[in-house]
C-alpha cells in the first residue's frame, strides 16, 4: 500500500505535466483544470502517507553494478517533506489559475511546476544517496528554468543561471560526499551510511561533514551562497511560494537535519552550523529591513528564516528545526501568494510605489497579516510556538552568543515585518487606477494557507511522534502538543523573546524619534543595501572567470600542428598514469 | 632480447607511429599532411595484426584489420577532397593559413 501511495505522490504529477505539455497551449482551459487535478491528486496520496510511515525501504530496485539499490524510504522526514511539496504545491497551482491567466506558453509553466513537485516528494523519499543525488539536481534544474520562464527579460534569465550554478556548488557537494561515503561502506543506502558513520576514519567524516554543509548552505541560500535567492525573485510569483519559500530551499535544512546523528560528533561542525545560521539570520534580516522591492524583502525574510532552522540543527534540536521548517513553509507560501496578489493586481513590486492598498483589498490584508504575525512569532500563529522551540533548544544547548545574537534577529524579523504591512497596506494612497481584491481561486490556496498558518501548531504532538517512531538513529523525545505548549508559555526565555519582538515593534512607531542614532545606522544601512559586499566576492568571480578564459585563448592558435602537439602530450600523459598504475 | 617476429613487428609500429606523428607535428602541407596520418594509421593496423598474432586470435583481427583499411580509405579520401577544396577556395595548401578556429 505505502508503495502504492508512494508511487501515486511522485508519477502523479509527471504524469500530469507530460499530458498537460502534450496537450498544447492552444487550450488553455484544459491545461489550469488538468493542472490542479494532478496537483491537488498528488497532494491527496501524500497526505494518505502518514499512516504508513515506517523506517524500512517501501521500494528497492536492484540497478546493478555501482549503481546499488535505488530505495524509497517512507520515513518520518520523508513523508513530512513529500506532504509539504505536494501540498503546497497543489495550493500554488491552483493560485496559478489566476495568476497566470492569459500568460502564453502555459504547458511549459506548468509542466515545470507538476515536474518540480514530483522530484521534490521523491527527493524526501529517497533511501539512497545516489537517487537523492538524483531527485536534488532535478529540482535545482525546475528551479532555475522557472526563474527564467520569462525567458525575454534579461535579468530573469541571469537569475536563472545564477541560481542554477550556485546551486550546482552545493550539489558537487553532495555528491563527493556520497562517494566517499560509499567508498568506505560499500553501499549507497542512507540507513547503513547512518548506522556505520563512527566506522569510518575520522578525517573522511569530516570531508564529507563538510561537503554536506556545503551542499545545504547553497541549496538553502545560507551565507556567503544566499545570493541566488534574492535575484530568484523574477520567477512567477506561485513558483517563489512554492520553491523558493516552502519547499526546494527547505532541502538543505532537511539534509542537515537527516544526516545529524553522524555528523554530530564531528569536531567544528555544530559550531560551523550555527555560525552560518546565525549570519544568515542576521545579514538577511538587515537587508530585508532596507529592501524596498515587496519580494525582494520577503525572500531576505525566507534566507533569515532558513538561518534559524540551520542553527536550530546546528544546537541539536532536529525537532525543533523540522517544526519550524513546517510552519515555514505554510505562512511564507501564504505570504508570498498574497504578495502576489498585490503585485498582480498592483503591476509593481516597488513597496514605494504601493500603500494603502488596505481599504481596497481587505482579504489579502487579512490573510498577509496573518502570515505576517506567524513572521514575526507573535501568540496565536505557528510562527510563534516553533521559533520559541528553535530559541529554547539554542539557549540550552548552544552558545550562548549564538542565542543572543538570534534574540536581536528575533527584533529585527518584527521591525521588517511591520515595515512591509505599514507600507503596501497603511499609510497614503499611491496607486491612482482602481485595484480590486483577490479572485477566487486565489482566495481558495490563501484562505487554507490562512487556516493552516493559525492551526498548524497543534500538530506538534503528532508530528513529533511520527518522526520519533521512524527515526532510529535519531535522539527525539516526543511531547504532547500541550505539554509543549505549556513549557513554551511558561519559561521566562519566551517572555525575552516577545520583549525583543516588542522592541523591534516598537522601533517602527519610534522611528521619527530614533531619528538622532541615524548616523550609527547609516553606514550600515549602505552596507547593506550593497548585499554586505557578497555581490562584490560574485563579481570578482566572474572577473577572475573571464580573464582567465581570455588569457587561455591563446592556446587555441587554430594551427593543426599545435592541436596535434596537445594530443600527442595529453595521449602521453594519460599512457604514464595508466603504466604507473599498471606497475603497482 | 631475442628477436621474435612478434617483437619486430612491435618495433614496426613504433617506428611507422614515430614517423607518422613527427610529420603530423612538423608538416605543413596539406596533402603530406594527410600522409602522415596514414602513415599512423598503418602503425595500428600492424599493432592489430601484431596483437592478434601474440593472443592466438589472427582470425578475429584479420577481419578487423580488413574493416580498419575500408574506414582508413575513407579517411583518406575524405582528406584529399578537403586539400583539393581548400586549395580552390584559399589557393594554398599551406596549414598555417588555415587557422580561421583561433581563439
Amino acid at each position: 500500500m505505502s508503495t502504492t501511495m508512494i508511487l501515486l505522490t511522485i508519477c502523479l504529477p509527471w504524469i500530469g505535466g507530460l499530458f498537460i505539455w502534450i496537450i498544447g497551449d492552444r487550450h488553455p482551459r484544459t491545461q489550469h483544470a488538468l493542472a490542479a487535478c494532478f496537483a491537488v491528486a498528488a497532494g491527496l496520496s501524500s497526505l494518505a502517507l502518514l499512516p504508513f510511515t515506517s523506517d524500512s525501504a517501501a521500494i528497492t530496485i536492484e540497478m546493478g553494478s555501482v549503481f546499488g539499490r535505488f530505495t524509497f524510504v517512507p520515513d518520518g522526514l520523508g513523508v513530512f517533506l513529500a506532504i509539504i511539496a505536494a501540498v503546497v504545491g497543489s495550493l500554488a497551482v491552483i493560485f496559478s489559475i489566476d495568476y497566470m491567466h492569459g500568460e502564453e506558453q502555459l504547458g511549459r509553466y506548468y509542466s515545470l511546476v507538476l515536474f518540480f513537485i514530483g522530484a521534490m516528494a521523491g527527493l524526501g523519499l529517497s533511501g539512497s544517496f545516489l537517487l537523492m543525488f538524483l531527485f536534488w539536481e532535478i529540482t535545482a534544474f525546475c528551479s532555475y528554468a522557472l526563474i527564467s520562464f520569462h525567458n525575454d527579460d534579461p535579468k530573469a534569465v541571469a537569475g536563472g543561471i545564477k541560481a542554477l550554478i550556485m546551486t550546482q556548488l552545493g550539489g558537487i557537494g553532495l555528491l563527493v560526499g556520497a562517494l566517499i561515503a560509499h567508498d568506505y561502506l560499500n553501499s549507497y543506502q542512507i540507513h547503513d551510511f547512518l548506522a556505520n558513520a563512527s566506522a569510518l576514519p575520522p578525517n573522511t567524516l569530516t570531508f564529507i561533514a563538510f561537503g554536506f554543509l556545503l551542499a545545504a548552505a547553497a541549496k538553502s541560500a545560507q551565507v556567503p551562497l544566499h545570493t541566488w535567492l534574492p535575484d530568484a525573485m523574477e520567477a512567477p510569483t506561485p513558483v517563489t511560494a512554492l520553491i523558493h519559500a516552502a519547499t526546494m530551499v527547505n532541502a538543505g535544512v532537511y539534509l542537515l537535519a537527516r544526516f545529524y546523528p553522524a555528523f554530530e560528533s564531528v569536531p567544528g561542525w555544530s559550531v560551523s552550523v550555527i555560525t552560518v545560521g546565525l549570519l544568515s539570520a542576521i545579514l538577511a534580516a538587515m537587508m530585508a529591513i532596507v529592501s524596498t522591492d515587496l519580494k525582494r524583502a520577503l525572500a531576505y525574510s525566507t534566507v533569515s528564516q532558513l538561518g534559524y532552522m540551520v542553527f536550530a540543527v546546528g544546537t541539536g534540536g532536529v525537532f525543533a528545526s523540522q517544526y519550524h521548517l513546517l510552519s515555514h513553509s505554510i505562512f511564507k507560501a501564504l505570504l508570498f501568494l498574497s504578495a502576489g496578489t498585490v503585485i498582480h493586481v498592483v503591476g509593481t513590486r516597488d513597496m514605494r510605489l504601493m500603500g494603502g492598498l488596505g481599504k481596497q483589498m481587505p482579504i489579502t490584508r487579512l490573510v498577509f497579516i496573518i502570515g505576517s504575525l506567524a513572521l514575526a512569532g507573535i501568540p496565536i500563529a505557528n510562527g510563534f510556538f516553533s521559533k520559541e522551540l528553535v530559541l529554547e533548544t539554542g539557549l540550552e544547548y548552544g552558545p550562548v552568543w549564538a542565542y543572543a545574537g538570534m534574540l536581536i534577529g528575533t527584533g529585527l524579523t518584527a521591525l521588517y515585518t511591520l515595515r512591509m504591512i505599514a507600507m503596501v497596506f497603511y499609510g497614503e494612497t499611491r496607486v491612482t487606477e482602481k485595484v480590486h481584491d483577490a479572485p477566487p481561486a486565489m482566495r481558495i490556496s490563501l484562505g487554507i494557507l490562512a487556516f493552516g498558518t493559525l492551526t498548524s501548531w497543534l500538530l506538534a504532538g503528532p508530528f513529533g511522534h511520527m518522526l520519533e517512531a521512524s527515526l532510529p538513529f535519531h535522539d527525539l523525545h516526543f511531547r504532547e502538543t500541550s505539554e509543549l505548549v505549556i513549557e513554551i508559555l511558561s519559561t521566562p526565555a519566551t517572555w525575552i523573546v516577545l520583549l525583543v519582538v516588542a522592541l523591534g515593534l516598537g522601533s517602527w512607531f519610534l522611528r521619527k524619534t530614533l531619528r538622532s542614532l541615524e548616523v550609527f545606522w547609516e553606514p550600515l544601512k549602505t552596507f547593506a543595501l550593497k548585499g554586505w559586499g557578497f555581490e562584490w566576492i560574485n563579481l570578482q568571480v566572474i572577473h577572475l572567470t573571464r580573464n582567465l578564459s581570455s588569457t587561455l585563448r591563446i592556446t587555441q592558435t587554430g594551427q593543426l600542428n599545435w592541436n596535434i602537439l596537445g594530443i600527442i602530450g595529453g595521449l602521453s600523459i594519460l599512457l604514464t598514469f595508466l603504466a604507473w598504475g599498471g606497475m603497482r | 632480447m631475442d628477436l621474435s617476429i612478434i617483437n619486430i613487428s612491435l618495433i614496426g609500429v613504433i617506428c611507422l607511429l614515430a614517423v607518422g606523428l613527427y610529420g603530423l607535428l612538423i608538416l605543413r602541407n596539406l596533402i603530406k599532411v594527410v600522409i602522415a596520418l596514414q602513415i599512423i594509421v598503418k602503425a595500428a593496423l600492424l599493432g592489430l595484426i601484431t596483437a592478434g598474432a601474440a593472443r592466438d586470435q589472427i582470425n578475429l583481427t584479420q577481419s578487423l584489420a580488413v574493416t580498419v583499411i575500408v574506414a582508413d580509405t575513407v579517411v583518406a579520401v575524405i582528406g584529399m577532397a578537403f586539400a583539393v577544396q581548400v586549395r580552390r577556395r584559399l589557393g594554398t595548401l599551406d596549414i598555417r593559413d588555415l587557422s580561421s578556429l583561433r581563439g
